[in-house]
């Protein structure tokens, strides 16, 4: 007993593998025909094309994904459904997931075209998990089709099947009559390995039953032919069941014969494994070698990479560097024009300066000297007791004094002015009296000379200026005038509004005037005179200088107006609004 | 009128003297010569000038400025003043700028300088710009005084000693018990500045000192005044009588 079921055991492992093979080598090409007959209407739909043929080339994971996507779209006809969930069904069983593809293959209907393989599938699914009841429900609902109506199922298959319900539910005389029919059929096509295992199956029928007569020739039928097939599974099989019935009939040598062949079989199937184990290894090996090859290669890359940044780095770095160099070159060169520029304009400033220096200091030695012999000459006559004389030499005297100071004076408002350490304050203040005040000095100067002066500016005439550069400028014009002019002169001093935000303040002189170029030049900026037409009457040209500065510090604006021994007319342009935009 | 009493504060006495000159011949009254801080402020509270002269610089330090500052702490007893200073030191102009109200004179100035630089002051001081200098006005009215600006120079009337005032046009006749003269302003300044308990309208024409009131007759629309000046009181400005001291 104990030895029978270990060859029942065997048997049952057997039997499985019989029944998938049936199934896939008879039905497929017709089947996968009608699959694809029936279901190309539906190919419009994205997703059950990409499934169908996805089924179609047995890729059963990505048919599910599929079907999965197709039966969330809302729109679907009762058809494609069960389309739907056939295919899934059909994936879960190649797949061994039995309880899903029950499920799948539940939901279908009964009108599907492709309903009897639905319940061939569930019937082999209950097969499948010992629920021969079941099975043996779902085939013989399939069985009484005539081959046309059953879409490519092998009857004989269905019927084999049937057998095997049977003989597990140890309905032995129904299993014999359909496990035989199988055998007829597989006889007549010649279908050794499904033969081989059908043999298999009648003769552990009646081995089962205890008919070891009958069961016997079919061991040895599928012993013999499993010799002309080359798979050495089912000859390793049947050449165990050979030895244990053999031993079971006490047959030792011819079972122990057979258990040899048996061991033999395993033993190449084993060393088939072994070969398979050691190509494996050999194939882990190359794969390990062909990866360390890839990670030698990987990391010469890594380094090459390495380098190549490097390099770039190190390139832009160097890049960066040539730029700022370039860039505070040129800076340099750019601040040393400046400084070139700027020591050229102190150069000429300075080498102005020293001229002004030589000038002034020539001017008031000549003032003094003039003095000094005037002095001697003060003395003989205050000896000599000639008061007349006395008189015209200190008026002489006052005259110079009165030059030399003037001169003094432009002197030190040049130096303050230069520093900017003077008080300066553009304040609103009334011409007039400006130009009275100023002309008050001169007025004895005036005298002497037989000078008509003329005040003519309106007491409403208001400028923005400040006072002290204004009393300035007019001292330096007036004396200019009067200095120019000849006796019995005129000199008249007027303003004028030509421009709404400036007044002109005019003085005018009937002297010798001047010629355009000297006009010209006196408007220049920073140039001195340094040539003297007229030793006597041209001085430094520092007034005009300091003039033209103070009017622009006072926002305003100078021009000459002058015809040569007819007069001339210096004309200064004060702003009436205030520079800040106050009143 | 008055002469206008000067204080001069300088050290150096030829330029002082110099001053001195030429301020007399305009008919200013010296009320004195300080060379020090101390003198200054001793002459200052004493003599109660009518402009002081300042020259910033007493014996080398700028005294002058602390001067100005230190008369300036006692709002009331500050007088109009105007600096003298030889250098256009920005410094030292910065600083005395803060010493409102300020005006100031560099040396060597001639007389019309420092004449014009004392009616500046004198403006500054009480507000009433452009008086001076214009041709529209020439007096500058004080709580006390009346500044006008005779010839070159200016004059002062102790406003104590008006009787009245007559309007005519632009002009204004200021009659006191010495003497009567004619002033350049207008009504309306007159009557904004002059004390409103002190002097009342009595007529479009005619503004009175009520001190001077001695008899109000109003059967004849007549103000008798002292010195027996006689002045119209309208209907309009009747109401005067209440204001007028009475004899119960």
């Amino acid at each position: 007993m104990r030895v029978k079921t270990s060859f029942l055991a065997l048997a049952f492992f057997f039997m499985i593998p019989a029944i998938l093979y049936a199934q896939q080598h008879t039905e497929t090409t017709y089947f996968d025909d009608q699959i694809k007959k029936m279901s190309d209407p539906y190919k419009d739909e994205f997703a059950f094309a990409k499934a169908q043929s996805f089924f179609l080339q047995k890729e059963w994971d990505s048919t599910l994904v599929y079907t999965t996507q197709q039966l969330s779209t809302p729109s679907n006809t009762k058809e494609l459904e069960d389309f739907c969930h056939f295919f899934r069904g059909y994936s879960f069983k190649q797949k061994k997931i039995f309880k899903e593809a029950k499920e799948e293959f539940s939901v279908i209907s009964k009108d599907f075209s492709f309903y009897k393989h639905t319940q061939l599938n569930l019937g082999t699914i209950a097969l499948e998990q010992n629920e021969y009841k079941k099975a043996l429900d779902y085939f013989k609902k399939i069985e009484n089709y005539s081959p046309s109506e059953l879409q490519g199922i092998e009857k004989n298959n269905i019927e084999e099947n049937i057998g095997l319900c049977y003989m597990y539910l140890g309905e032995f005389d129904q299993a014999e009559t359909y496990l035989k029919k199988t055998i007829q059929f597989q006889e007549q096509k010649k279908d050794t390995i499904s033969l081989i295992g059908t043999y298999g199956n009648i003769a552990n029928l009646y081995y089962e039953q205890y008919k070891d007569e009958l069961a016997i020739p079919f061991f040895q039928k599928a012993y013999d032919l499993s010799k002309k097939v080359k798979d050495v599974e089912l000859k390793t099989t049947t050449a165990l069941n050979m030895a244990v019935v053999e031993e079971n009939r006490k047959k030792y040598p011819l079972s122990l014969t057979y258990r040899k062949e048996y061991e033999q079989w395993k033993d190449s199937l084993n060393d088939q494994n072994k070969i398979y184990e050691v190509a494996q290894l050999e194939k882990q090996f190359a794969v390990k070698q062909k990866q360390k090859e890839v990670s030698l290669l990987q990391a010469e890359n890594e380094i090459k990479v390495a380098e190549r940044n490097g390099l770039l780095y190190s390139s832009i770095v160097l890049l960066i560097l040539l730029g700022t160099g370039i860039y505070f070159y040129k800076e340099k060169i750019k601040s040393n024009k400046i400084i070139v520029a700027q020591k050229e304009t102190l150069d000429e400033l300075n080498a102005t300066k020293d001229k002004l220096f030589s000038i002034v200091s020539h001017d008031l030695r000549s003032s003094v000297h003039a003095l000094k012999t005037s002095h001697t000459t003060l003395i003989d006559t205050v000896a000599a007791k000639d008061l007349k004389k006395i008189d015209t030499v200190l008026h002489t005297n006052s005259a110079i004094v009165n030059g030399a100071y003037n001169l003094l004076d432009n002197l030190l408002n040049w130096a303050l002015l230069q520093t900017k350490q003077s008080y300066f304050e553009i304040a609103e203040m009334r011409l007039y009296f400006i130009v009275e005040q100023v002309a008050h000095n001169y007025q004895a100067l005036m005298l002497e000379k037989q000078i008509y002066f003329e005040n003519k500016v309106s007491k409403s005439d208001k400028v923005f200026a400040d006072q002290e550069s204004i009393k300035i400028i007019l001292r330096n014009l007036i004396d200019n005038a009067i200095k120019f002019s000849n006796t019995d002169g005129k000199i008249k001093i007027y303003t004028q509004h030509k421009d709404l935000s400036y007044c002109d303040l005019i003085v005018e002189d009937t002297g010798m005037g001047m010629k355009d170029s000297t006009r010209v030049e006196l408007l220049k900026d920073s140039v001195l005179l340094s040539k003297k037409e007229n030793e006597d009457i041209i001085g430094t040209g520092l007034g005009m200088q300091l003039c033209k500065s103070m009017i622009k510090k006072n926002h305003g604006k100078f021009s000459i107006e002058s015809e040569l021994g007819k007069g001339t007319k210096m004309i200064v342009s004060l702003s009436k609004t205030s520079p800040n935009g106050y009143n | 009128m008055d002469t206008i009493n000067v204080l001069i504060i300088e050290d150096t006495p030829s330029e002082s003297d110099a001053l001195v000159k030429v301020l007399k011949a305009h008919h200013y009254s010296i009320l004195g010569v300080a060379t020090n801080f101390k003198d200054a402020l001793e002459l200052f509270y004493s003599t109660k000038p009518d402009i002081v002269i300042v020259d910033i610089f007493l014996n080398g330090s700028p005294d002058g400025i602390y001067f100005a500052e230190t008369i300036n702490i006692v709002p009331n007893a500050v007088k109009p003043f105007v600096f003298l200073t030889s250098s256009t030191d920005r410094q030292i102009f910065e600083r005395a700028k803060l010493t409102q109200p300020f005006s100031y004179l560099l040396k060597p100035f001639n007389e019309l300088e420092i004449l014009y630089a004392m009616e500046m002051a004198i403006e500054k001081f009480y507000a009433q710009t452009d008086v001076f200098l214009g041709d529209e006005e020439d007096t500058v009215i004080s709580d006390d005084y009346l500044f006008i600006k005779k010839g070159k120079a200016l004059k002062k009337v102790n406003l104590d000693e008006i009787i009245y005032i007559e309007v005519e046009e632009k002009y204004c006749n200021i009659i006191t018990e010495k003497e009567k003269f004619v002033i350049l302003i207008s009504l309306t300044k007159m009557l904004k500045l002059l004390d409103e308990q002190m002097f009342c309208r009595t007529h479009r024409n005619y503004i009175v000192n009520t001190e001077k009131i001695q008899e109000i007759i109003p059967a004849d629309n007549l103000i008798i005044l002292s010195g027996n000046h006689k002045v119209t009181l309208s209907d309009t400005y009747k109401n005067i009588i209440k204001k007028v001291r009475t004899l119960k």
